[in-house]
């Protein structure tokens, strides 16, 4: 019985730490019994070092259940009591058989000990651990075993079941001290009940915080966590707080008990969350309260959305009727709201159930309701709705607007302008634009599409895909799009337009210039998502002049809304709207804008600056030519930068034949926000740019095809001369259309190959900077050693290291680490080109406002939920209308997520850190990962500890705590 | 007593001020920073802070120990906002205090002050929760869009003048050094007695610049070192420190995060329009979230935007601009500030106890005001050719660092403030 193992054997012990074996040495293993004829036999591993015999290396429990592992013949692998994991690697085969055989017969014995005594693992645990009576006397006991039993796992999971043990609720029992104690004003008893109470809720147990908010726990919970040691002069009110009745607004009485008791809950739980942990959650408990919340939103959504005889009522309030007091509609709005802001957590069928029986009982009467209310706020939620709901499934939107222009009613989109007009609070002003750039966006089509598309098989949804990236929307947006231009958009704009008649813009008043402000705001988003449409419209109204008009406003942010619109346009590089403004000689406004600043070094002067260095870093001729040839000397006037004689400079080189590289040298080492394309073009990004011209060729053919079909007449002079290169302006001559459209794809060819075109490069470069992975960090790491990087001097190894800092584009899961190194595969850049859209979307508002409406605490929630397994449909891909699900290629990367909008940047600044959250629910390196991101802007001591990847949350958790 | 004086006074009782004065403050912001340029230029003497997260009792604190506004001259680096439960009051009450005194405080964007941080880490939370509607935000991520991009402090003193301060261990006082000597960097507690205090060391070293590179930084030990090591906490090797000849001190550069590959010079700043949401590329980006490290060259930042950059980087920069030192903030450091680069650049962190438990200090720093008037010679703006000079020499010369008073400080204690929680939902369907 003694020592059955007594022949030792060479073996060398490892620990697992920071997901690397750490060797602890060499020794001779051996099994020994100590104890024998305890009842509890006590069998142990030991290990003593074969350099110093006095030395042991390793003594460790034989516990029944910790998984011991034998693996390849020589390999004992098992995790020891306080979670640390430890592999004894044998020399022989037969050493290891032997100690494996005593493991297993130790176990056994154990087993067949507590078999006897016919107990249960559970109450054996709980008979294990006692907890000593609540009692005012004992709480210093109570706190130091609560303690001592939270070192460990094993003691934890003994806590929990001795704690929730419903024979003896232990936190009910609790309660009744804490009157108690304030009955006797016993201060340092209070602080230890609220240490204890801490202590409990911090074991982060999901069914301990879910026994805390029950009805009967909760009062003596808080009470309890009032007196926190921490501010020992102190009180907090949770408890008047929290039983304040009047803060649950029930709009329509919900039957079902459950719901209303889980509705309590849930807010207890942000409760819990927000105010009386808000200092001391640490990030594990954080998402298990967090994906609580979660959970019970989703059942009391489901309930309501499936409850016609609730959403019959709930609708009937805003139906004609004196009797309904108009307090009970403003009430019934809001919580239309907060449905639609809970929704866009959950799942999207579950969603679009929500909104489809919404929509049946009359969701649209109520947001039009709810627009024309006098009360701000209702005017602010109604707006919410609306843009939940087109974030959501825009053609449902838009088919309910086709139909009202049908019946010949005022659509949606007419009362938007009409309101957006009127609106006296700026806050809702700025988000009714907000609105109607969404409802407008092209590429915020499809969203639902793409979810119906997931249940058929993923070759045609890549297909399809595909041909949605091509020509950007579908042709219900298109039709939609169209009809603004043909009416709407004339209004929306007539304020501008209306500026015509002004002889100055001495008295705007805040309203006009708030006004004014949003317009050129939707202008400069409509212009480069809506290309030759918003392009004609522009012209034909000749809005350019119009802006140029704010440029003499006195008020200086009016001065930088007009020049970020003409930053704008001329960042298109769109000879249209280029030669327009030559037409209208607007530069002349914009140069008497420097004169006016300069040399001052204000925002406004570097505006310009940042403007007139654009022309000359891109070598934009057209703009070149004109500058040089109409204010010569008003551009040699300006010296106190290089700028302008510059600009002058290149002129005189292109007419002396001389035709300077789009990044000259001068430059190579600046560039505003848009990067130049010497960093593509000499990085080894190449080949994706190419990728782009057969889809770049199929847009421009589209467009043209389109452009057809309504005759606008546009000038297209000069189109084929200055592709070409340096042909000075010539006179202007209206060629008709046609000349147009057979121009158009060569031209488009040529734009690529002469001057990468500007936007899809900068938004390629965006979207490489907005994605999410993972595995991103092993790759992180991998660069990091790469010894190219060392030699800083070269510059081609410079702006390959700048293509690499870049990079962020989503690398597929079973993608290889080289992916810097070669061109990324065709499907890859199309995908990217497709993600381009969509972050122009998110630069221009989407990524700005849309967050407005509140999908920002969603972020913030869901991407700490961590709902369990990969779930297809995720929320907040959906919530945050990306695209991206349309291009699932190689279906690899199902959870992309918007950058545009959601992007979270980790700030962490440890080595070895992940640099961007992502969105790849359930796994446990995601867990981390997302805990990490919540860390972040610096080392939080746990992050920095629990760095390593293969790290899990409960190891974080250890070491932070 | 003026509105505004109204507004600050309720700010600083930590009471938020109402919507339209919110949106009052913030036109009046606007128009003062649209004058600013995208780099401040701030005369010496000054004290420069780091992030504030929204910590608003702990900014409290540091008005006590750096000294009220507008008596004090202050330049904040950013990050107001996020992570704390009082970013609203502590971003409102730094604003009313630049609208009152706009000679006197100086507020540059950090890369929270952005719409999508924001989103995501509190900020519009919070102001939901305090308004119920996200106008305020609106309005405060209207203003971030115009705050400048960096600072640059001129005519800052070589040496500190003495303070009749004590040490905080009278042991220290025997080891310290002699009167005559210049002192460099002086150390500071809150209660304003000296923790440490070293000599400027006019050694001319011959190192050359792998050498220095690699000087090890050891921020851990810093405030446990003993006074008669030459060595300042946080800096690494002070002894290696190189004053040159030249006894004139040059400018000070703030900046949020750091360099930028796409910044070689001041003036190439100035060229940036920065009425924008913070981009997630480019040289503004990377001003606000790039961090020094100990690489060669540039590197990948692990945070996803910006990038790192090393000592020879920083040394470049500093010749070329001729700056005598960077300072910046955007990472915790737990002594509350760290030079790395022997003294050429340096990270302030202004938030004690992060996020209410990380533990660390917060410092400030004090620059002195150059009394001779030899200082740096402040440019007017529209200068042009800061950045021109020669090819670099093959040693690069560092100018010799301003004298640098850190003041150290913990957070406000306990009982200073409420317990800090955020504001509660106010009323709930759901």
């Amino acid at each position: 019985m003694a020592s059955q193992s007594g022949q030792s054997r060479r073996v060398k012990v490892y620990e697992l730490k920071n997901n690397d074996w750490y060797d602890r040495g060499t020794g001779f293993c051996s099994g020994q019994v100590l104890q024998p004829n305890a009842d509890n036999p006590d069998g142990r591993i030991v290990v003593v070092s074969e350099d110093d015999p006095q030395r042991a290396l390793l003594e460790t429990r034989i516990t029944k259940d910790d998984g011991y592992q034998k693996q390849q013949d020589t390999l004992i692998v098992w995790t020891e009591q306080n979670g640390v994991d430890m592999a004894l690697s044998f020399q022989e085969a037969d050493g290891c058989a032997v100690i494996w055989e005593f493991v297993s017969e130790v176990q056994q014995r154990l087993s067949a000990l507590f078999a006897e005594d016919g107990l249960s693992d559970d109450l054996l645990d709980a008979q294990a651990f006692v907890l000593p009576e609540p009692e005012l006397g004992r709480l210093e006991e109570i706190e130091a075993n609560i303690r001592g039993a939270s070192m460990n796992t094993h003691g934890r999971e003994a806590l929990v079941k001795y704690i929730m043990n419903p024979e003896h609720p232990y936190i009910l029992r609790l309660a009744p001290l804490v009157e108690e104690a304030e009955k006797q004003h016993n201060a340092p008893a209070l602080h230890r009940l609220c240490s204890i109470m801490k202590h409990l809720i911090l074991l982060n147990d999901n069914s301990i915080i879910e026994f805390v908010v029950t009805d009967q726990a909760i009062m003596g919970v808080v009470g309890a966590l009032e007196y926190d040691p921490d501010f020992p002069s102190h009180r907090a009110n949770h408890r008047q707080y929290l039983s304040d009745s009047s803060k649950f607004k029930e709009v329509v009485h919900i039957e079902s008990p459950e719901v209303r008791k889980k509705i309590h809950c849930t807010y207890r739980l942000l409760y819990l969350k927000d105010v009386v942990l808000a200092r001391i959650l640490d990030d594990p408990t954080f998402s298990v309260l967090n994906s609580l919340i979660f959970y019970h939103q989703v059942e009391i959504v489901t309930h309501i959305q499936g409850n016609q005889d609730f959403l019959s009522q709930l609708f009937d309030l805003f139906r004609d009727d004196p009797q309904i007091k108009p307090e009970k509609k403003r009430e019934a709005v809001l919580f239309i709201q907060n449905c639609c802001a809970v929704s866009k957590n959950i799942q999207a069928p579950q969603r679009a159930s929500l909104y489809t029986n919404f929509i049946h009982h009359g969701l649209f009467t109520v947001i039009a309701f709810a627009l024309r209310h006098h009360d701000a706020a209702v005017r602010v939620a109604g707006t919410d709705v609306l843009v939940a709901l087109i974030d959501h499934d825009p053609h449902l939107v838009r088919s309910h607007i086709f139909t009202a222009m049908k019946d010949q009613t005022t659509p949606l989109t007419d009362t938007l302008i009409e309101l957006l007009l009127v609106e006296v609070d700026l806050g809702v002003k700025s988000q009714m634009a907000d609105a109607i750039k969404i409802l407008l966006d092209p590429t915020s089509a499809n969203g639902m599409d793409m979810m119906r598309a997931g249940q058929a098989n993923s070759e045609i949804m890549a297909k399809r895909g595909l041909t949605n990236g091509a020509s950007h929307a579908s042709p219900q947006t298109e039709a939609f799009i169209q009809a603004f231009y043909d009416g709407s958009a004339k209004r929306l704009f007539r304020p501008l337009k209306d500026l015509e008649h002004r002889k100055d813009m001495l008295d705007l008043s805040v309203h006009d210039m708030s006004m004014m402000t949003h317009l050129v705001d939707c202008l400069c988003f409509f212009v480069r998502q809506h290309t030759w449409r918003a392009k004609a419209f522009i012209l034909g109204e000749n809005l350019h002049s119009r802006v140029a008009q704010l440029l003499a406003c006195p008020h200086k942010f009016m001065k930088l809304t007009a020049l970020k619109w003409f930053r704008t346009c001329i960042g298109l590089q769109d000879e249209f709207h280029n030669r327009h403004m030559i037409q209208h000689r607007l530069f002349e406004p914009m140069l008497d804008v420097v004169y006016e600043t300069m040399p001052r070094d204000n925002l406004l002067n570097s505006s310009c600056l940042e403007l007139f260095e654009f022309i000359k870093r891109e070598t934009v001729k057209q703009l070149i030519m004109h500058l040089a040839e109409q204010y010569r000397d008003r551009l040699l006037g300006i010296t106190y930068v290089n700028t302008f004689q510059q600009l002058v400079l290149k002129y005189d080189q292109m007419q002396a034949g001389y035709v300077p590289a789009a990044n000259g040298i001068e430059d190579s080492s600046f560039t505003t926000q848009e990067g130049t394309p010497a960093r593509i073009v000499n990085g080894t990004r190449f080949a994706g740019l190419k990728d782009m011209d057969g889809d770049e060729e199929a847009y421009f053919n589209g467009d043209d095809d389109a452009e057809d079909d309504d005759d606008i007449g546009l000038p297209t002079a000069l189109k084929a001369g200055l592709t070409n290169g340096a042909s000075p302006v010539r006179p202007l001559v209206d060629y008709p259309d046609d000349e147009d459209e057979e121009l158009g794809p060569m031209d488009g060819m040529e734009l690529l190959a002469s001057s990468p075109d500007r936007d899809v490069l900068v938004k390629e470069r965006k979207s490489h900077v907005a994605g999410a992975d993972p595995h991103e960090t092993a790759e992180m790491d991998f660069f990091e050693d790469d010894p190219r990087r060392t030699s800083p001097e070269q510059t081609s190894d410079r702006s390959r290291d700048r293509e690499r800092g870049r990079d962020r584009r989503p690398v597929p899961v079973e993608g290889s680490p080289g992916r810097q190194g070669s061109p990324p595969e065709p499907l890859a850049s199309k995908r990217r080109r497709d993600d381009e859209d969509d972050d122009e979307l998110g630069k221009m508002m989407g990524g700005i406002k849309r967050r407005n409406s509140s999908a920002a605490s969603v972020t913030s929630q869901t991407g700490r939920s961590q709902v369990d397994g990969p779930t297809k449909t995720s929320p907040l891909v959906k919530s945050s209308g990306s695209p991206v699900q349309q291009h699932p290629v190689g279906g690899s990367q199902p959870m992309l997520r918007r950058k545009g909008s959601l992007k979270t940047k980790n700030e962490s600044s440890g080595l070895g850190k992940f640099a961007i959250k992502t969105f790849n629910f359930g796994t446990k390196q995601q867990q981390q990962h997302d805990d990490e991101t919540t860390n972040g802007d610096a080392h939080l001591p746990e992050s920095e500890e629990g760095s390593g990847e293969g790290t899990t949350v409960e190891a974080v958790k250890e070491n932070g705590g | 007593m003026s509105d505004l004086d109204k507004a600050i006074a309720q700010l600083r009782a930590c009471r938020p001020i109402p919507e339209n004065q919110v949106r009052e403050l913030c036109y009046k912001a606007r128009e003062l920073l649209i004058e600013e340029g995208n780099v401040v230029s701030v005369d010496a003497p000054v004290t420069i802070c780091g992030d504030i997260h929204g910590q608003f009792h702990d900014l409290m604190e540091l008005f006590r120990v750096g000294g009220d506004v507008p008596d004090t001259n202050y330049l904040f680096m950013g990050d107001f906002v996020d992570r704390g439960f009082y970013s609203l009051e502590s971003f409102l009450l730094l604003l009313c205090l630049k609208v009152r005194y706009p000679d006197r405080i100086t507020l540059i964007r950090g890369n929270h002050e952005s719409r999508q941080i924001t989103t995501v880490y509190g900020f519009y939370d919070e102001c939901l929760r305090k308004y119920g509607s996200a106008n305020v935000w609106r309005y405060c991520c209207e203003v971030f869009d115009y705050l400048a991009l960096g600072a640059l402090v001129m005519g800052a003193a070589t040496d500190l003048q003495p303070t009749d301060a004590t040490f905080q261990d009278p042991n220290s006082q025997a080891t310290a050094l002699s009167e005559p000597d210049e002192i460099e960097i002086e150390i500071l507690n809150s209660a304003g007695q000296i923790i440490n205090r070293f000599p400027r060391n006019n050694y001319i070293g011959s190192q050359d610049l792998s050498q220095i590179s690699n000087t090890p930084s050891s921020p851990s030990q810093s405030l446990e070192q003993t006074p008669s090591r030459n060595g300042a906490p946080g800096t690494g090797a002070s002894s290696a420190s190189r004053g040159s000849s030249n006894n004139t001190g040059s400018a000070v550069l703030c900046v949020h995060g750091g360099l930028s590959p796409l910044i070689d010079s001041i003036d190439k700043i100035r060229l940036l329009d920065r009425k924008q949401e913070v981009p997630h590329e480019g040289a503004m980006c990377d001003l606000l979230w790039s961090d020094p490290d100990e690489i060669d060259g540039w590197g990948l930042s692990p945070r996803g935007a910006g990038f790192l950059f090393g000592a020879d980087i920083v040394k470049c920069f500093n010749h070329k601009n001729d700056l005598s030192l960077i300072c910046r903030a955007h990472q915790l450091v737990m002594e509350g500030f760290k030079e790395m680069f022997d003294n050429s650049i340096v990270t302030v962190w202004s938030a004690p106890n992060y996020c209410y438990r990380c533990g660390n200090v917060a410092a400030i720093l004090e620059l002195g005001e150059d009394g001779s008037g030899a200082g740096y010679a402040p440019r007017t703006n529209g200068d042009v050719g800061r950045s021109q000079g020669g090819p670099l020499a093959e040693r690069i010369e560092q100018r010799q660092g301003p004298g640098r008073r850190y003041r150290v400080f913990e957070a406000a204690p306990q009982d200073s403030r409420g317990m800090p929680a955020k504001k509660p939902v106010a009323e709930y369907f759901l």
